[in-house]
């Protein structure tokens, strides 16, 4: 129920934790009370008890080079199948482990590869009921088999003007077979390859408080394909959403989290209809 | 009459038991009624809805700080200015660097640079120079650039130069002897460098990287001119860099794996003409450094030290320049009394004797004496919001989580 200028209840900080300061992804596993969070800049998966506080180490660090991890920033619990996926960015992949993985472990799926359109993927999420998975990737919301392994193409993509979905969704949420969608509508130019310029780049890329088009958290059907508006939106200037990236639901109490960058802050919305 | 009025009655109270029996549900089936189904299941099932439910919604809660918030901190004892960057409110403040002490409530910038023209974004390391007048502050994120504005830039005004910078630097440097700039790029684990006027588009003059350079996640960077070295605070979080070949939050194209670690925290020097996988001339790291996620650095040349804002460890260490190994600090700042909360950048004042620190954990600044240890107050405190005012510490969350258990919300910055 936090609201306002106020200190957090407990944070998680320090050497001992193996925290990098880039956390782009996190997600919490009720059924065991644990906290699941990737390093991007240590390539690893950190896994906490759910109620760590402080300079507290990891209960387990999934990290090494068969986990194949490269950049690591979106995270997704199966909570049916018990597994953990994990989208590396760098390497436009996604990795499957068990929910109790830990060390240099090899993934039980990688879908990687050219026919996948992996792109910029920092959110995800699986279906249990129609056994999918979904993708917030570049532009849009590509759909896979649950179990889907290798350079596989994907099923389906929800994408286009209609949709709204302009550059680099971001966190992805699923509740009964609805595809829930923080849309940044950012695009982040990068004029580095590493630290070597890219050609083609003579003046730097437009600020994004200069960018008119709006993000926003959008509501799709898991089975809804190609260029299909969102069901339901939470979208314009009393929203204060401008860069929306990050999004968690509690369906229970019918409260959307969404965190804004750009705005600097969390909101709650109270969308019981929704779900 | 009697026989009419007992027809009228009667047909009134077969009304009445027709109307009951309509709307007479039996027990049987209230107990098996179907639930109410949401508003978003009722517009599905049509056909076609021209308009999605929702819309422009009101957040019902909101957490956030409207007051500014110091990241990286520069001192110009020249020209009696102190700058700070501003990574909650999105700015730059400057201040007059002898205040009054003790003065309450909010202190009065000179100056803040605040607004869409500025590019002042996510910002973070900031630097000074008093021959030219001129702030230098790096963007850490989104923004990908450093700017550099006028002392006496005020409001939203447009740089005087930008330039684009990889993505994810923090700390800046300047070697005048040079005239050159240099940079620390987190996730590239590198620092680059820089002519000093560079702008737009310009490729870095050298850069620092590869696997011996000890580079794990570069924050701070400070130039030592008289020395011609360059000191870095490295977070300790390192990437296979020979197979990697990402670039950011941009996909560079696929990458093998090539394993990551998470190192110690380590200072490490490099000879100011470095370039490429050019090993550390000194590494400082190891248990009894201290070191816990160790942000801003500055050196003193004159006294032949070097103070970090130790972020972790909410304290300020200072060690001799020339320390290596696992070496302990010569002085400690830190406890209660000092007010260091979370510190984010340090700057050394040799000039008056003064050691500047800027607060991450809540809204201040803080000066002491320059050889000032152990748990002593500050000489003076800059003021971004009334003392005691808290702050949610937030810096570009971009993710978030529900834990159902505890009833909280998780946001990583």
């Amino acid at each position: 129920m936090a609201n306002g200028n106020t200190p957090p209840a407990r944070v998680i900080t320090g050497a001992a934790t193996k925290l990098s300061r880039t956390v782009h992804g996190i997600a919490y596993d009720p059924d065991h009370d644990l906290i699941y969070v990737p390093n991007p800049l240590a390539d690893a998966v950190l896994v906490f008890r759910g109620n760590a506080n402080g300079d507290e180490p990891p209960i387990r660090v999934i990290q090494g080079p068969c986990t194949k991890l490269v950049v690591p920033h979106a995270i997704s619990l199966d909570l049916e199948h018990h597994e953990i996926l994990v989208a590396s960015l760098s390497s436009r992949a996604i990795a499957v482990f068990p929910w109790d993985a830990n060390g240099n472990v090899s993934p039980m799926r990688y879908i990687s590869g050219p026919k996948t359109r992996l792109g910029h993927v920092v959110g995800l999420g699986v279906d249990s009921a129609t056994d999918l998975m979904a993708v917030a990737n570049s532009e849009q919301i590509l759909i896979f088999n649950r179990t889907d392994n290798g350079d596989v193409a994907p099923l389906a993509e929800i994408g286009g003007p209609h949709t709204g979905i302009g550059d680099e969704p971001w966190e992805l949420q699923i509740y009964k077979s609805r595809i829930f969608l923080a849309t940044s509508n950012h695009l982040h130019t990068n004029v580095y390859s590493g630290v070597t310029l890219k050609e083609g780049y003579v003046k730097p890329p437009e600020d994004p408080w200069l960018n008119p088009q709006l993000g926003f958290i959008g509501v799709w059907n898991i089975q809804d394909r190609g260029d299909v508006p969102p069901h339901a939106i939470i979208k314009g200037p009393f929203s204060q959403l401008l860069h929306p990236t990050g999004l968690a639901l509690n369906p229970k109490d019918g409260e959307l989290y969404v965190t804004d960058s750009i705005r600097n802050g969390l909101f709650t919305f109270l969308a019981p209809y929704f779900f | 009459m009697l026989a009419r009025l007992n027809r009228r009655l009667a047909v009134w109270i077969c009304l009445l038991l027709a109307a009951g029996a309509a709307s007479y549900v039996p027990i049987a089936k209230l107990r098996t009624r179907q639930p109410a189904r949401s508003l978003f299941d009722v517009i599905n099932a049509q056909e076609q809805h021209p308009q999605p439910i929702g819309g422009d919604v009101v957040p019902l809660r909101q957490v956030s700080d409207p007051y500014p918030v110091f990241n990286g901190i520069a001192v110009d004892p020249l020209n009696n200015l102190v700058a700070m960057s501003d990574v909650n409110r999105k700015s730059l403040l400057t201040y007059s660097r002898n205040l009054e002490p003790g003065r309450p409530g909010i202190t009065a910038p000179r100056r803040q640079i605040f607004g869409p023209l500025t590019n002042v974004g996510f910002v973070a390391g900031v630097l000074l120079d008093p021959g030219r007048r001129e702030v230098y502050a790096i963007n850490n994120d989104i923004e990908d650039t450093m700017v550099v504005m006028p002392y006496d830039a005020q409001g939203d005004i447009q740089p005087l130069r930008i330039l684009s910078i990889p993505h994810q630097a923090w700390g800046v440097a300047l070697s005048r002897s040079h005239d050159q700039i240099a940079i620390t790029v987190e996730l590239q684990e590198a620092v680059v460098v820089y002519k000093r006027d560079a702008r737009n588009v310009t490729p870095p003059v050298r850069y620092i990287r590869g696997a011996d350079t000890g580079l794990a996640d570069p924050h701070g960077i400070f130039w030592d001119d008289r020395h011609n070295e360059i000191a870095v605070a490295n977070h300790g979080n390192f990437r296979g860099l020979i197979k990697d070949v990402g670039a950011g939050c941009v996909p560079a194209g696929t990458a093998e794996a090539g394993g990551g670690a998470v190192l110690p925290s380590s200072i490490t020097f490099y000879s100011g003409d470095s370039k490429g996988d050019a090993r550390p001339l000194r590494t400082i790291q190891g248990s009894h450094t201290q070191l816990d996620f160790p942000m801003g650095i500055s050196v003193d040349e004159e006294r032949e030290e070097f103070a970090v804002a130790n972020n972790g460890g909410n304290s300020v260490l200072i060690f001799s320049r020339t320390a290596g190994g696992d070496a302990a600090p010569v002085r400690v700042l830190s406890g209660e009394r000092t007010g260091i909360n979370r510190p984010m950048g340090v700057a050394i004042d040799a000039r008056n004797q003064e050691i500047w620190v800027s607060n991450f954990g809540d809204h201040t600044a803080l000066v002491f004496d320059r050889l000032a240890a152990g748990n002593v107050a500050p000489k003076r405190i800059i003021r971004t919001a009334p003392e005691g005012t808290p702050t949610p510490g937030f810096g570009n969350p971009q993710t978030v989580a529900y834990d159902s258990t505890r009833d909280q919300i998780l946001v990583p910055n």
